[in-house]
């Protein structure tokens, strides 16, 4: 029982591009700042949707996130035509990254991501594929924490 | 909710609608109807750009008067070192307390040891801190109010400790009240400010808590009178009062100033709100990682460039340089008196710092997505042109205030044509040659 949906919103993410990402994540920072989400609430989707996003840019060519509101939680799923992960439970340990240099060079790819966005959500689930894609599906319940 | 008190006013009869007010607002809380501005409070964090781009006088500071202070029997001024840095260097800080004294205070507390003290508690604070990184410095009032209103998940991480010149009036009032045998109500804690959120944040503490500082007076306020004391040449009798002088307290506010004894590597000065506006938005996306601690000052230059401050900020900041590299070792004394309160005192906040209550956001969560849907159908028919005409400053910010009911959808002129007769109309009468 998740509520009736009360806004939903999908975005295009745009792979390798480095410059716009984060662009996503900070369109759902003000709507749910406009709405008068608890603060706690944003804080732990905002985290999920950077990371999501950041994934998607730096290892898939695109991918959509979409964006759902409901009276109990907000909803994101983020699905991309990337390379998939191959070792899934590896990927869920802090530090472990396939990151190249590069990436590393611009402050991203520490391994990180997924664990930040367990961390996060109250309910996280991954799809992957190797040489198809991932897809991320993450809940994050309204006036928990705090 | 308590009403707000904010650091400035408006008079009405001076304004005369020219919109700078509105268009230099970061937190978009002006909004300029029929040719005069008004402040929505709750968006208000008195950060003073309004004050900076009134060129009518129509937008004043307040501060506490000289009169008001009367009612007590011993008055300390408690001063921003940012003061020192307004007058030429041939009058030292010795002398500027000596003016502050003829000018009618008691005493002057030199507040080197509070800086230090705190120094040493946010270093603590920061070492023990279990919860996300960075921690934020509060110091600065329009920042603590900042996060409260546009970044409210950023509030947990606002340093609880308290500023040095509440510590310096706490202090004071104690050591005052022992040596004169008076109350400590009877003793005025005065801060001599630099800018008008010191006094807001004197008035009504963010945190919701007391202050311990009676008041504030703003530098520029009383610099004629203190440039003319001084001009003087000092007084035969110049004994340099309570304190010796020696400027042990010029780190804090000084841009980079407020933590030097941190890893450099892991901490960020910030200057100018919109600077902090865009790393808070990186922060909230989790973009910013190993940073510990951020020392943020609205003002650029810090308190050194406060809107109650007289001299060019690049002069003042060359002579606060020249009185930094002029500081003695701190004395035995400054010791022996740091570690006696650092185990006597706590220099934690009284009250927790919450996220303010921003209006339209109490209402049921369907009734504000149906809100922002029909502020999102607005803006459609809106032009996008941000002519701020319809008194926002921006469209969006008008089909906001519609959906809120705080504006017509007609006051914007694309929309309605005999808008613009009626701005003519309202315009013709205020408007100047300038």
């Amino acid at each position: 029982m998740t509520g009736a949906e009360l806004l939903r919103e999908t975005f295009e993410i745009q792979g390798r591009d480095f410059d716009k990402a984060g662009e996503i994540s900070s369109e759902i920072k003000v709507t749910l700042l406009d709405l008068g989400i608890p603060a706690e609430s944003i804080r732990r989707s905002v985290v999920i949707a950077f990371e999501a996003e950041m994934n998607v840019v730096m290892y898939a060519d695109k991918g959509t996130l979409t964006f759902v509101l409901t009276e109990e939680e907000v909803k994101l799923d983020i699905c991309d035509e990337g390379p998939g992960i191959a070792d899934l439970e590896l990927a869920f340990q802090e530090g472990f990254t396939t990151a190249s240099d590069e990436m590393r060079e611009l402050g991203f790819g520490f391994g990180m991501g997924l664990p930040n966005m367990e961390k996060n959500a109250d309910d996280l689930r991954v799809e992957t594929e190797v040489g198809k894609g991932t897809s991320v599906y993450a809940r994050i319940r309204l006036n928990t924490h705090g | 909710m308590n009403e707000l008190t904010h650091g400035f006013r408006i008079e009405a009869e001076k304004c005369h609608g020219c919109m700078a007010c509105m268009r230099a607002c970061p937190t978009r809380a002006i909004r300029v109807k029929k040719g005069r501005a008004s402040v929505i409070p709750q968006l208000c964090i008195d950060c003073g750009s309004c004050l900076a781009a009134c060129s009518t006088g129509a937008i004043a500071a307040a501060t506490v008067g000289f009169a008001e202070l009367d009612k007590f029997k011993y008055k300390v001024a408690v001063v921003t070192p940012a003061l020192y840095t307004q007058f030429p260097l041939k009058h030292a800080p010795a002398q500027v307390n000596r003016a502050l004294r003829e000018l009618g205070f008691d005493a002057v507390w030199e507040y080197a040891v509070d800086i230090e003290l705190i120094d040493l508690a946010i270093r603590k604070y920061v070492k023990n801190w279990s919860g996300p990184f960075p921690l934020i410095s509060n110091s600065c009032p329009v920042v603590v109010r900042l996060v409260q209103v546009a970044y409210p998940t950023l509030v947990n991480q606002l340093i609880r400790v308290d500023a040095p010149r509440e510590t310096a009036a706490r202090e004071l009032k104690r050591r005052y009240s022992k040596k004169l045998g008076l109350e400590p109500s009877e003793i005025a804690a005065v801060y001599i400010a630099p800018c008008q959120a010191k006094t807001i944040s004197i008035l009504q503490p963010a945190e919701g808590g007391g202050s311990s500082l009676d008041g504030s007076v703003g530098i520029s306020e009383i610099y004629n009178d203190l440039l003319s004391i001084l001009r003087r040449g000092p007084a035969e009798d110049d004994p340099a009062g309570n304190g010796n002088g020696s400027s042990e307290w010029f780190h804090w506010g000084a841009p980079e100033g407020e933590f030097p004894s941190l890893s450099q590597e892991h901490y960020l000065p910030l200057l100018g709100l919109s600077d902090i506006i865009k790393v808070f938005n990186d922060i909230e996306k989790g973009k910013i990682r190993n940073i510990d601690f951020l020392e943020c000052h609205a003002c650029q230059g810090a308190c050194i460039g406060g809107n109650l401050t007289v001299e060019n900020l690049y002069v003042a900041r060359t002579r606060n340089l020249r009185l930094i590299s002029g500081l003695s070792l701190p004395s035995q004394a400054m010791g022996d008196e740091i570690a006696r309160r650092l185990s006597e005192e706590d220099f934690s906040l009284r009250a927790p710092i919450l996220p303010r209550n921003v209006e339209g956001r109490d209402i049921d969560l369907r009734d504000r997505v149906a809100r922002k849907k029909r502020a999102d159908a607005m803006m459609k028919t809106l032009p996008g042109l941000n002519c701020g005409l319809c008194g926002a400053p921006s469209c969006r910010n008008h089909a906001e205030d519609v959906s809120l009911d705080r504006a017509e959808t007609v006051e914007c002129v694309f929309l309605s044509r005999d808008r613009i007769d009626v701005l003519r109309t309202i315009y013709k009468k205020t408007a100047r040659g300038d």
